[in-house]
């Protein structure tokens, strides 16, 4: 498996669609929520084609819910599916967690039991979806704050079996990293150290805020100065990642988050030799996905 | 050991709050099976860490309700609005993966249940605000202009019938509703409550959300139209407001508007049995 790097990306937010139409800031990609964009059409759909038009794209979904016990949902696979087939995404990502059962969705990233037959049945189910997606899918790791009784091993141990299994990639989330360590009393350093070099795709960032003795991964402040460390040596261990910035509350200006991916990409350049950091050919973006 | 699916069924069953025995509302579902699961720590013990998920779960439903009805939330209060959506919450459980679509049955709840059914005034403004919620992301085509008027010839006239577009939607109201979201939209204090008898008309137009009032002949042309009826059949109908002679320039009038309005998506011609 070759490893593209796009370089350093954006979630994109209906608060700065007009600034990146009419600014056509230097981002090199945008990650979307697949869900916003499961409408039948409007604005969302409109302000997608066009900015899409300027900039390549990932999607990342929330409601996959690749962990359940219900079967999966045809439905929103199919959808996906057709989002896919408009936006021709570099790659398409969800999380390992369940959100729903019974039909019911929580809206969250439910954590899972990290036991051989939770590992059996989440890959099986991702072969399906890459099998009906015709490619392969990135799969991130949470933010969480139980542990189940259930669980037989670590978290990390989970994920890496789990994509080899399902020969899918890894989505690795920085900051997901560190609150779960620190919820959970891990070192993180172990978890990096426990996923296989060449699955991991993507890295993400963002920003948490504490509630007692936890930490909760709300998406609503800056990147703070040890996930900016463990960042450094997340990009030490795997070399050159494709990187993004998630902010979905307490959305700044533009510009702000633009500050902060530079901070990103001014650490990937202090950290890794200037050739590892050549971006991929932009025809990427003609082929069917990465797979 | 526990199934992976009992243990799902288990945390769902917390988050609901259903096995707290608790009153409505409550996120601390003590005693859930869910927590015998789950490991304490001496920071955090089990229940503590589970609540951080049933506390989430309500708050962001309740975001997503805030977020689709602003004004209905305006006119009632931050406490009976609470009330109403942890009822919602507790009996209309998201069924669907996109939390756009989690309040849709809201309106319901309100028409059906105490103190709400009441007020006719609350489940008007609900529904104004459902209307422009879906015409926001309705699905999109290609509107016909003026110009296509012209292609449609003399003698297919009779049978035409019109596809209007998905956004276009008919709210009959029979209080002053309009006019107190108007009010709280634009952050001024709303009207008292008086009676009315207006339908209003709410679409969307370069993807932005229109609305205008109807006289009784126009929604009438509209309704019968939308519903199938076809061109003759309409100046037929129009007779009980217009006199003969006049009926069928006005109903082309109403196509010319609504075609203006970016309101027509395709004509259907029966002996053709086909849009353009
Ligand atoms: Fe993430």
């Amino acid at each position: 498996m070759t490893r593209p790097f796009l370089g350093f990306g954006l979630g994109l937010r209906t608060e700065h669609y007009q600034t990146i139409l009419d600014n056509k800031p230097d981002v090199d990609w945008f990650e979307i929520l697949s869900e916003n964009y499961m409408v039948p059409g409007g604005k969302p759909l409109d302000f997608l084609d066009k900015i899409r038009a300027d900039y390549p794209m990932v999607m990342h979904g929330v409601s996959l819910s690749i962990g359940s016990t219900d079967p999966l949902d045809k439905t929103y696979l199919k959808q996906l599916r057709q989002l896919a087939t408009r936006v021709e995404p570099y790659w398409i990502s969800d999380h390992l967690c369940w959100t729903s059962v019974n039909q019911h969705n929580s809206h969250d990233l439910l954590p899972l039991p990290y036991n051989e037959a939770t590992i059996e049945h989440v890959a099986e189910r991702i072969c399906q979806v890459q099998d009906y997606l015709g490619r392969q899918l990135l799969i991130e790791n949470l933010s969480s704050y139980v542990t189940y009784n259930e669980s037989e091993m670590s978290e990390w141990e989970f994920l890496n079996e789990i994509a080899r299994r399902a020969d899918c990639w890894v989505l690795l989330d920085i900051n997901n990293i560190f609150v779960s360590a620190h919820n959970h009393h891990f070192e993180p350093i172990d978890y990096i150290k426990g996923i296989d070099i060449d699955r991991v795709m993507q890295f993400h960032l963002a920003g948490h805020s504490y509630n007692d003795s936890m930490i909760i991964d709300t998406h609503d402040h800056d990147v703070c100065d040890p996930v900016w460390d463990l960042y450094a040596k997340a990009l030490q261990h795997f070399g050159a990642v494709s990187t993004m910035i998630e902010r979905d509350d307490n959305i700044p200006e533009f510009n702000e988050l633009h500050d902060e991916l530079k901070t990103a990409e001014k650490i990937a350049i202090d950290t890794l030799p200037a050739k590892a950091l050549t971006l991929s050919q932009p025809n990427m973006r003609e082929s069917e996905g990465v797979a | 050991m526990t199934s992976l699916r009992e243990l799902q069924q288990s945390f769902m069953k917390h988050l609901h709050g259903e096995a707290s025995q608790h009153a409505e509302g409550s996120e601390h579902a003590e005693g859930s099976e869910i927590v015998q699961h789950i490991q304490s720590t001496p920071d955090a013990t089990a229940q503590r860490r589970l609540d951080i998920y049933a506390i989430g779960y309500r708050l962001r439903l309740k975001e997503a309700i805030t977020t689709d009805f602003e004004c209905l939330h305006g006119y009632i209060g931050d406490d009976l609005f609470d009330q109403l959506m942890d009822s919602y919450i507790n009996q209309y459980p998201s069924q669907h993966p996109s939390l756009r679509y989690f309040s849709q049955h809201l309106v319901e709840l309100l028409s059906t249940q105490k103190p709400f059914v009441d007020y006719p005034e609350i489940i008007e403004i609900a529904k104004i605000e459902h209307a422009f919620n879906h015409s926001f992301d309705a699905a999109d085509c290609t509107t016909l202009s003026t110009e296509d008027l012209s292609k449609i010839a003399a003698e297919s006239w009779p049978t035409l019938e019109v596809k209007f577009h998905d956004s276009v939607q008919l709210l009959h109201c029979k209080h002053n509703s309009f006019a107190i979201w108007k009010a709280i939209t634009d952050e001024n204090n709303p009207p008292d409550l008086e009676p009315d008898n207006t339908t209003w008309l709410i679409w969307r137009k370069d993807l932005i959300s229109r609305y205008r009032a109807l006289d009784d002949a126009e929604m009438y042309a509209l309704t019968r139209l939308a519903a199938g009826d076809n061109f003759s059949e309409l100046c037929e109908g129009l007779l009980d407001y217009f006199e003969e002679e006049k009926t069928p320039s006005q109903a082309v009038y109403y196509l010319q508007t609504w075609l203006n309005e970016m309101m027509v998506c395709g004509f259907l011609l029966s002996s053709k049995k086909q849009y353009f």
